[in-house]
């Protein structure tokens, strides 16, 4: 019966190239943008998964109690780890690892001549036995006991000893601005999965990351992030309880609290709102899985209403069929196959497609997906194959197979009125997704381009930014002055504190008079050097600017704008500030608001702070000068950075990397819109021309009795206006929703003024009349004799 | 006896419309007979036909096949007792255009679960018995009407049916291939085949041994068709 039914259905393809045609380009199109997408989903679900002990693999979230509400971060006090194994039975492992601000720039392993550079990590002696990163040499136990012990990468071994071999034991020399030494080598563990979001190349004690830095051991710093292994069965309530616990009864903790988190659940769900996990990455997972999903049905709904509409040359089968003994499920069975091979022949043409798209996939999303996948993944491609099948295959199948015989014979269909509804139904929502598709499409670029254009309070063109590196920070300021000695340098300046807007300097905001010292509030706090003004051109209302002329900068502040409304000072230049009951710090300049942030957020209050030591960099350039300047810049760097290469970015693209997320669903958005126009009017037009074939004897008539070419034509396209207007009329409440929504992410954006969504409603209609006119013209101006003479 | 049916009715409702295509209708038919059934269009042939043919059931009334009531059976019961028992010959032939001759013959033995050397051996040889052999592969559009009734009456006794139903076998051909039709028919019967056809001609219709007419739904004669040597 199998062999009958896949050759009935190759001659039923062969038969009926046009719908073949038709189906293939649709469903293999679906097919490929919603494989990649699993693709895509699939890496992004099993990041951090191959732990071997992935459900016990926890780590310590800390929640700080703020007035405006409750801050969560993944990060603890140095010494969390091993007061939580001590007072814990249920803790089986636990390590501390520097935390994500401290170390972030890579430092150079030397061997003789040779220098590579390597990423720190500095981890806590059990930090391979929380962790199933192998070692191929070196006990985990020991690897990390000693405090000159280091563990380094397969790669890292390879490039500094061209060889694993014999590697244990030998003294190796770590350079980093913040620290050097001569280390032993301990072990060596295998290359890290790509599915890490954990990538070093040296593993090196814990105390070295606490050296440099006194304060970060003491109870009220958050110097490491904390691991650990749970017993199993351990109730994570309570034991979130015995962790607040411990932590309020050390100094400075009264207002924190703690949970645990799945380790390898960080990665898709790392937001946390009111102390609790909220979502992250999660939420592009979803929105890309249901943008598959929807161009799967879309592409699917064109097969069903090709095959229904093709019902009438089926009848007669089903109808001979069903006398000669065939029962419903035997019908039901051929049609399933029928779909299912269609689409898995779509699914071998996907794969060309998808071996096309891929590179340009994967510069959307970052990643290094490709085609070797394993069984499993297969396995879950198949199903997905097998299924789409069975989606497609199903409404025809049980409509097809459900044709009472005496009827068919007959030459009549039953049940046509809700037949053809439900086609209706199906391509009104086909162009109901391509009118939300595309709306989204219009919204996203528009705001990426309203981003573009935002005017920012500053000027952030020609800015190139870098790194100060090693021990050139002890002659920072002759290194600023000797950049601000080459011609085409405007102005340089410096910030402390990671990221180069000083974005990232968040902490709590000093007290004015009238306000209770214990009324916190977290503001960005950027601590800058001179010039920081002059260098972003960010604009002096009142007051003046950090100088040179005067002495104990670092008493003072510049406030924003909006700083100077919270604060309420009538004059507050010259007026002060108070940091604890004794400290107080004078007002001494108030800028015009600047987006510091992104413009997802609201300017806050800002209060920008005098540090002449920050080391990341800004330098203004004359436009047009760049290449020359960078060229003098770089040998400027390297003079006063012997063994660092010369490292920059432009602050625009500083800038840009604030909206990655926005640039990625944009272009995905583009994608999908384009798919599902284009497989929606595949459909129409296989729609159409069924239709018209359908309706030949009819146009006939009408032309024998007088009817016009475009009168025949409006006839035979109004059907189709109407389906398509109300898809339109769905689709717009709809997608405005989603609009709005979206939009909520952002506090500066667009407005979505109603041509927003006209435009892709006019297009989406404008493509449907061209699709189904090229059918009707054609069917209308064939000659009456033609269509009459052989009905 | 084959097929008795007692006072059956059929009312076909439309919205505004009620008709009756049978109307009280009582037959009896034995095994081996050869009934042909006449009557103007709209008298009910085919509305008996395809009751008879367990393809559409009465408003009302009792069909016994075999002496078992079918009238009142579910779809799937009536497709098994029409698999094993039944075969239908059209007067558009309805073979099916995707499949080839060997195809079409041997098509109501998968639904039977014939073994497959089994069906090619009883398509081979019922093909040959219809002078088909040679047009084994061709599609039903490469063939004649004459050559196309032909696969349509292997295909309806390759199951070796109890009954065959024969709704105007001749009405698309010409009176050769008509001709040709009938004779097969009245061989099958001769080998004991029941056979109950609808026609519209007389000359088709006395090569059975028992004429029913009808006139709207109703039977109004029954004559026994007088053989002459």
């Amino acid at each position: 019966m199998w062999k009958h039914n896949i050759k009935l259905t190759f001659r039923n393809f062969k038969r009926n190239k046009t719908s073949f045609l038709i189906n293939l380009i649709g469903l293999s199109t679906g097919l490929a943008c919603a494989l990649l997408i699993y693709l895509w989903v699939n890496d992004e679900m099993n990041i951090d998964k191959f732990h071997a002990q992935d459900d016990q693999l926890f780590q310590v979230v800390q929640n700080y109690e703020r007035t405006e509400g409750i801050r969560s971060r993944a990060i603890t006090p140095a010494y969390f780890s091993k007061e939580m194994k001590d007072a814990l039975p249920e803790v089986i492992y636990a390590t501390p690892t520097n935390n994500e601000y401290n170390f972030t720039e890579p430092g150079i392993i030397s061997l003789g001549e040779k220098d590579v550079k390597a990423r720190p990590l500095f981890a806590g002696k059990d930090y391979f036995n929380v962790f199933s990163f192998p070692l191929l040499q070196g006990d985990k136990d020991q690897v990390l006991v000693d405090k000159n012990a280091v563990v380094i990468s397969e790669e890292l071994a390879t490039k500094v000893f061209n060889s694993t071999e014999n590697v244990v034991g030998k003294m190796i020399r770590w350079e980093h601005d913040v620290f050097d030494g001569e280390f032993l080598i301990s072990g060596i563990f295998k290359k890290l999965p790509e599915s890490s979001t954990e990538q070093f190349d040296v593993v090196l004690n814990y105390e070295h990351a606490l050296d440099p830095f006194e304060e970060s051991r003491n109870w009220w710093s958050d110097a490491a992030r904390t691991f650990f292994i749970l017993k199993k069965g351990t109730d994570l309530q309570q034991f979130n309880k015995k962790l607040t616990t411990i932590l309020r009864s050390k100094p400075y903790r009264e207002n924190c609290s703690m949970f645990a988190q799945q380790f390898s659940t960080r990665y898709l769900h790392g937001q946390y709102e009111n102390g609790e996990i909220s979502g992250g990455r999660i939420s592009y997972v979803n929105l890309f899985s249901l943008i598959a999903i929807f161009l799967l049905i879309i592409a699917c709904v064109n097969f069903m209403n090709l095959s229904t509409a093709r019902a009438s040359t089926r009848m007669k089968e089903v109808g001979v069929k069903k006398t000669t003994g065939a029962s419903r499920w035997n019908l039901i069975a051929q049609f399933l196959t029928e779909s299912i091979l269609m689409v898995g022949l779509s699914f071998v043409f996907s794969l060309v497609l998808i071996s096309m798209f891929l590179p340009q996939f994967n510069e959307i999303t970052n990643k290094q997906l490709d085609l070797n996948i394993s069984s499993q993944t297969l396995f879950s491609i198949l199903s997905i194959v097998i299924l789409t099948g069975l989606l497609a295959g199903s409404y025809p199948a049980f409509y097809l197979s459900g044709f009472k015989p005496v009827n068919v014979l007959k030459g009549k269909l039953n049940n046509l009125f809700g037949e053809k509804w439900i086609r209706k139904g199906l391509v009104v929502f086909q162009f109901s997704m391509s009118v939300i598709f595309i709306v989204s499409f219009l919204i996203i670029n528009q705001q990426i381009n309203f981003i573009q254009k935002k005017q920012l309070g500053y000027d952030k063109s020609n800015i190139v930014c870098f790194t100060s590196k090693g021990q050139a920070s002890n002659k920072l300021e002759s290194f600023l002055n000797q950049i601000k000695r080459i011609p085409a340098v405007e102005s340089a300046t410096n910030i402390e504190g990671g990221g180069f807007m000083g974005n990232k300097n968040n902490g709590t905001a000093p007290t004015w008079e009238g306000v209770p010292v214990t009324q916190q509030m977290m503001v960005p706090r950027p601590h800058v050097g001179y010039d920081y003004l002059k260098t972003l051109g960010v604009e002096l209302i009142e007051g003046r600017s950090f100088s040179k002329e005067f002495s104990n900068e670092e008493d003072n502040v510049i406030i924003n704008e909006s700083a100077a409304k919270l604060i309420g000072y009538e004059n507050p230049v010259g007026r002060f500030l108070y940091r604890g009951s004794d400290y107080k710090i004078q007002i001494i300049g108030v800028v015009k608001d600047f987006h510091n942030e992104s413009l997802h957020k609201k300017i806050k209050p800002t209060f920008i702070r005098f540090q002449p030591t920050g080391k990341d960099i800004m330098v203004k350039i004359k436009p047009g000068q760049e290449v020359a300047t960078i060229q003098k810049l770089k040998k400027t760097y390297e003079e006063f950075h012997a063994g660092f290469p010369f490292e920059f970015t432009f602050l625009d693209d500083e800038y840009q990397n604030m909206y990655e997320s926005e640039t990625k669903v944009a272009a995905l958005a583009n994608y999908a819109a384009g798919v599902a126009i284009m497989v929606s009017c595949l459909g129409l037009f296989g729609l159409a021309m069924f239709t018209t074939e359908r309706r030949r004897k009819e146009i006939g008539i009408r032309k024998v009795l007088g009817s016009s070419v475009f009168g025949i034509v409006r006839m035979l396209t109004s059907d189709f206006t109407k389906t398509v207007f109300i898809a339109i009329l769905i689709s717009i409440p709809i997608s405005f929703f989603i609009a709005k929504s979206w939009m909520a992410n952002f506090a500066y954006g667009i407005k979505l003024s109603w041509w927003l969504f006209l435009v892709p409603s006019l297009v989406v209609l404008l493509v449907a009349w061209i699709t189904v006119g090229m059918q009707t013209v054609k069917a209308a101006s064939v000659n009456p004799v033609h269509s009459l003479k052989d009905e | 006896m084959i097929i008795r049916t007692k006072s059956l009715n059929k009312v076909y409702r439309t919205d505004e419309v009620q008709t009756t295509a049978l109307n009280d209708l009582s037959i009896e038919i034995n095994q081996g007979e050869f009934v042909s059934i006449m009557g103007p269009s709209g008298c009910g042939k085919s509305t008996l036909m395809n009751i008879l043919g367990m393809i559409d059931s009465p408003s009302s009334g009792e069909y016994f096949f075999m002496e078992n009531e079918v009238g009142g059976l579910s779809e799937r019961k009536r497709s098994d007792v029409r698999k094993n028992n039944l075969g239908f010959v059209f007067q558009s032939f309805n073979l099916i255009d995707e499949l080839t001759v060997f195809e079409n013959v041997e098509l109501p033995m998968m639904y039977t679960k014939v073994p497959s050397a089994e069906r090619k051996k009883r398509t081979e040889a019922l093909l040959e018995e219809m002078n088909m052999m040679h047009r084994r592969n061709h599609f039903p559009q490469q063939l004649s009407g004459g050559q196309q009734q032909r696969v349509a009456v292997a295909r309806a006794i390759v199951n070796n049916p109890k009954l065959i139903l024969a709704d105007e076998p001749t009405g698309n051909l010409d009176s050769a291939n008509g001709d040709d039709v009938m004779k097969i028919l009245a061989d099958l019967n001769s080998k004991g085949t029941t056979i109950v056809m609808v026609t519209h001609s007389q000359y088709c219709a006395e090569f059975g041994n028992r004429i029913i007419r009808l006139l709207d739904g109703q039977v109004v004669t029954e004559n026994v068709v007088r053989q002459f040597l």
